[in-house]
């Protein structure tokens, strides 16, 4: 039987690990590799959210959340995907295939997140407004709770970007299930080796130093030789 | 100290300036995370006359740099005679901080042939037509004035973003 | 009003808490100007009443902008200039002077030289199956991230001169690359392991991995032609669903 409960724990953890991308702290629980465990670890199955955090990760590491540039929000997707492999897995039973299937339809769906989050940060640009004209009342308190509605927007961005991928992200995954269960299953490995690879590659990219081409082979040449004689 | 672009010997190493750009922060985390890494830029020129009176704040952009990349920070006049100079062929990657500043610089001879648009804050009397840029009348003239030169002026805040002319931009204000 | 003298622990300990709220109503318009108020505002409320508590407010509500992790030294050394009685244009040039400096060096460093390198530590721990990846993650970047917050705190109140001469000798942009370079030679092997693993689970010769060097020139020639993440993985993903199906 399908339950409700993990949902709604789902929604609690996108709010609280949402808010960490930029609104607070800032401590990284909001990085897929902690997100998802911790998802997995209040939904019972934290090496379910080990594995979607971790095939996540290296993908918008060295997207920068700085200024007016907003990133995919890998953080929502790596809930989501956790989520809904958990969830999902009493009806259509647990394993890598469904683990896979979630994050694979997630992905794409986690674009929606960056159009919420633009809009958030839209809606706060009212705030120094409004902060302005109670300053002028002389109701410092109120200026101070007005900063944290920013938080309040940002809580509800988050709430918004994980819904709508539990909500259309469950319902292609149940219709889809007959369809690509088998082929994830038996493809796992190799789908777990491209997306870490697709996240390498962007890495390799982005971590722009000097001769970064020559430190990367040169790291995976030695320990690919080493691994291949020891074995 | 007279400075006349048109002197410049055309067999020397040329100062190539790999991206020209307005942003009001100057050396920031765009600039040298995305940009100078994009143009693949080996020296970072701000042409501001303002910072160079600022020794403190000199020295605290010099900080942010990496020190694999050249710093040089002057006044208008002081770069313009710096690419005047051209003995080096290093790629230059050279910020202003306003519009008004890229005006004056190109009228002192710094050789300019694309100009970006980064970051231009909002204020009185300024239009909002982007997430990072607001134009008032004024940085309008100084763009036509910049185009009726040859100068090409796009507005791309990253690399990674469409670059936008400035004209569309203008007229279709905020979206 | 002229007050100088030292703020008392406990309202700095109050100021340091709150700037990990800084950018709660992060917005485009002020960035986190209203943040800013918000982390001094214990602050002005003991210093200032009534006509002058509005105007002392109203000139910290203005366009703030810098990395949220360095920007308690910006933070204590404004509360420092409000305590000794600075006028406004004294504050802002202060403001002025460390907003973009600061945002480009801790964006180098923790955006660009720490996080990935936490990230790719724990990954190791994470391709092992292992439930101290996240552990490990967050670790290895709050160390430096608590330590900038909590120095830079107590290095705001030197001033201009005291703080300018604490980021130059920290030299974050020369140790970001360091990390970078580091984090580039543990992803090779990484990557090194992952293949052989892989292969060795799929009972085909170590040697094939020798395919994955032009497969990651391409990737990476396809990222460096602005092909997102995303598309990248979901493009590598259909691949491998549709390839046995064509046997």
């Amino acid at each position: 039987m399908e339950s409700f409960t993990p949902y709604l724990l789902g929604a609690g953890m996108a709010v609280l690990l949402g808010l960490d991308r930029t609104a607070a702290l800032q401590i990284m629980v909001s990085r897929p590799l902690v997100a998802g465990p911790l998802v997995g670890f209040v939904l019972g199955d934290p090496l379910t959210g080990l594995t979607v955090g971790m095939l996540l990760e290296l993908l918008w590491l060295c997207r920068m959340p700085v200024g007016a540039s907003i990133p995919h929000d890998d953080t929502q997707i790596t809930v989501s995907a956790t989520t809904l492999a958990i969830a999902l897995s009493a009806t259509i039973g647990s394993g890598a295939g469904l683990t896979l299937g979630a994050l694979l339809i997630a992905l794409p769906l986690g674009k929606i997140g960056q159009h919420v989050e633009r809009a958030v940060r839209t809606q706060n640009e009212r705030l120094p407004a409004a902060a302005l004209a109670r300053l002028q009342l002389g109701q410092l308190p109120a200026v101070e709770r007005l900063h944290l509605c920013g938080l309040g927007n940002f809580a509800l961005g988050a709430l918004t970007t994980y819904t709508v991928i539990v909500l259309v992200g469950r319902w292609l995954i149940l219709s889809g299930a007959p369809f690509f269960l088998d082929l994830l299953t038996t493809q796992a490995d190799w789908i777990k080796l491209a997306l870490v690879l697709a996240g390498v590659a962007t890495l390799l990219q982005a971590l722009n130093v000097r001769r970064a081409y020559g430190l990367f082979f040169g790291g995976f040449l030695l320990t690919f030789l080493l691994l291949g004689v020891l074995r | 100290m007279s400075v006349n672009p048109l002197s410049t010997n055309p067999s020397l190493p040329q100062e190539r300036i790999v991206l020209a750009r307005i942003d009001n922060r100057l050396i920031h985390g765009q600039v040298l995370e995305a940009w100078v890494p994009f143009v693949q830029a080996d020296c970072i020129v701000v042409a501001s006359d303002e910072v160079a009176a600022k020794p403190l704040q000199k020295k605290l952009m010099a900080a942010a740099v990496p020190r694999e990349i050249s710093v040089i920070i002057g006044g208008l006049a002081e770069i313009a005679e710096f690419f005047s100079r051209n003995d080096s062929a290093r790629r230059v990657l050279l910020l202003f901080p306003s519009p008004a500043a890229a005006l004056q610089g190109y009228r002192l001879g710094i050789p300019l042939a694309e100009l970006n648009l980064g970051n231009l804050p909002g204020g009185d009397g300024k239009r909002r037509v982007s997430c990072t840029l607001s134009f008032s009348e004024d940085d309008l003239s100084i763009f036509q004035q910049l185009e009726a030169g040859g100068v090409k002026i796009l507005a791309r805040c990253l690399p990674s973003d469409d670059p936008l002319d400035w004209k569309v931009l203008a007229a279709g204000g905020e979206g | 009003m002229m007050i100088s003298g030292t703020l008392s622990a406990s309202l700095r300990r109050r100021l340091f808490c709150r700037s990990f709220l800084l950018q709660a109503s992060w917005n485009f318009e002020q960035m986190q100007g209203l943040g800013a108020l918000f982390v001094l505002s214990p602050l002005l409320r003991k210093l200032y009443q009534g006509e002058e508590l509005q105007q002392a407010c109203a000139r910290h509500l203005s366009y703030f902008n810098t990395h949220p992790f360095i920007a308690p030294v910006i933070l204590s050394g404004m509360a420092q200039l409000e305590v000794n009685g600075a006028g406004k244009e004294e504050i802002e040039e202060f403001r002025q002077l460390l907003m973009a400096p600061c945002a480009a060096m801790g964006d180098a460093f923790f955006w660009g030289g720490v996080r990935p390198f936490a990230a790719v530590v724990a990954m190791f721990f994470a391709l092992h199956g292992s439930l101290l990846a996240p552990v490990v993650l967050l670790l290895i970047f709050n160390l430096p991230h608590l330590l900038v917050r909590i120095v830079g705190f107590s290095k705001g109140c030197e001033l201009a001169e005291g703080v300018v001469d604490f980021l130059a000798r920290c030299r974050l942009p020369d140790l970001a690359i360091r990390l970078k370079q580091a984090t580039l030679i543990l992803l090779g092997i990484l990557c090194a392991g992952l293949t052989h693993n892989t292969l060795n689970f799929a009972a085909l010769p170590w040697q094939w991995g020798g395919a994955i060097i032009p497969l990651v020139f391409t990737l990476g020639w396809l990222a460096r032609h602005r092909l997102s993440p995303l598309l990248l993985a979901l493009l590598l993903a259909a691949l491998i669903l549709v390839l046995p199906g064509l046997y």
